[in-house]
């Protein structure tokens, strides 16, 4: 087991191979690679992405279905490729691979979701990339509004 | 915003130092060639718009975020 200090969580024990590379890093965060996620039961559905090296760096996420129960992925072929997707099917939400957006908070405006580049990660190898997904007609700061939490994502 | 129509092999010229040419016309998207200065720097959009919104979310984290994101996503409409 090993531990890393986390500025919001304390102390935090984990395995090896519960951590998740990010080959690319996140944008804005490009030597960020290795990255834990987190969750407290409590917050469910909230979880965290924790930077393994930067006690500090820990985003926010909500699985994409809470946030828009009709939202559809489509990979690029690139994109697969970076996850190293086998391409003979579209990946599952909720079980091939996880998505999910990051939450900002800005003062004076409601909370917002970056539903334009969510987080894709590879349940299997553990492998993570941003999307960026420009033409998904979903905003980078859509507003978080009261609804339904999503069982998957 | 300047709206302009231009053909292939067509320029438009911003500022001084700024040259963007279209390269190729295709149905879905159009191939364009910039020339700038190395201290200007050009970038997609959204890529720019996607590293804003990770600087901000990286400063999001507190502890009222994550009771406010519970309040708003729990299916029954309690008071904060």
């Amino acid at each position: 087991m090993s531990s890393i200090p986390t500025k919001f969580f304390g102390d935090v024990d984990f395995a090896p191979d519960s951590v998740f590379t990010f080959p690319s890093g996140l944008p804005g965060f490009e030597d960020e690679r290795e990255f834990l996620f987190l969750n407290v039961p409590e917050s469910d559905p909230v979880m965290f992405l924790q930077s393994v090296t930067m006690r500090n760096l820990c985003f926010v996420l909500l699985p994409i279905l809470a946030v828009a129960p009709d939202f559809r992925l489509k990979l690029t072929p690139e994109e697969s490729e970076a996850l190293r997707l086998t391409a003979e099917r579209e990946p599952a939400l909720g079980s091939d691979v996880l998505c999910a957006a990051l939450i900002s908070a800005k003062s004076g405006e409601p909370l917002c979701a970056n539903m334009m580049a969510p987080i894709v990660v590879n349940v299997n190898n553990r492998l993570g990339i941003q999307v960026i997904h420009p033409d998904s007609g979903y905003s980078h700061r859509h507003p978080i509004t009261i609804g339904e939490p999503a069982l998957a994502c | 915003m300047l709206v302009i129509w231009r053909r292939a092999g067509e320029s438009i010229l911003v500022g001084e130092h700024i040259d963007v040419e279209v390269l190729e016309m295709r149905p879905h998207r159009v191939k364009l060639g910039i020339v700038a200065p190395q201290s200007v720097v050009i970038v997609r959009k959204e890529t720019k718009l996607t590293r804003d919104e990770n600087l901000s979310a990286a400063l999001s984290m507190d502890a009222d975020i994550v009771s406010d994101l519970l309040c708003l996503m729990s299916s029954d409409r309690r008071p904060n």
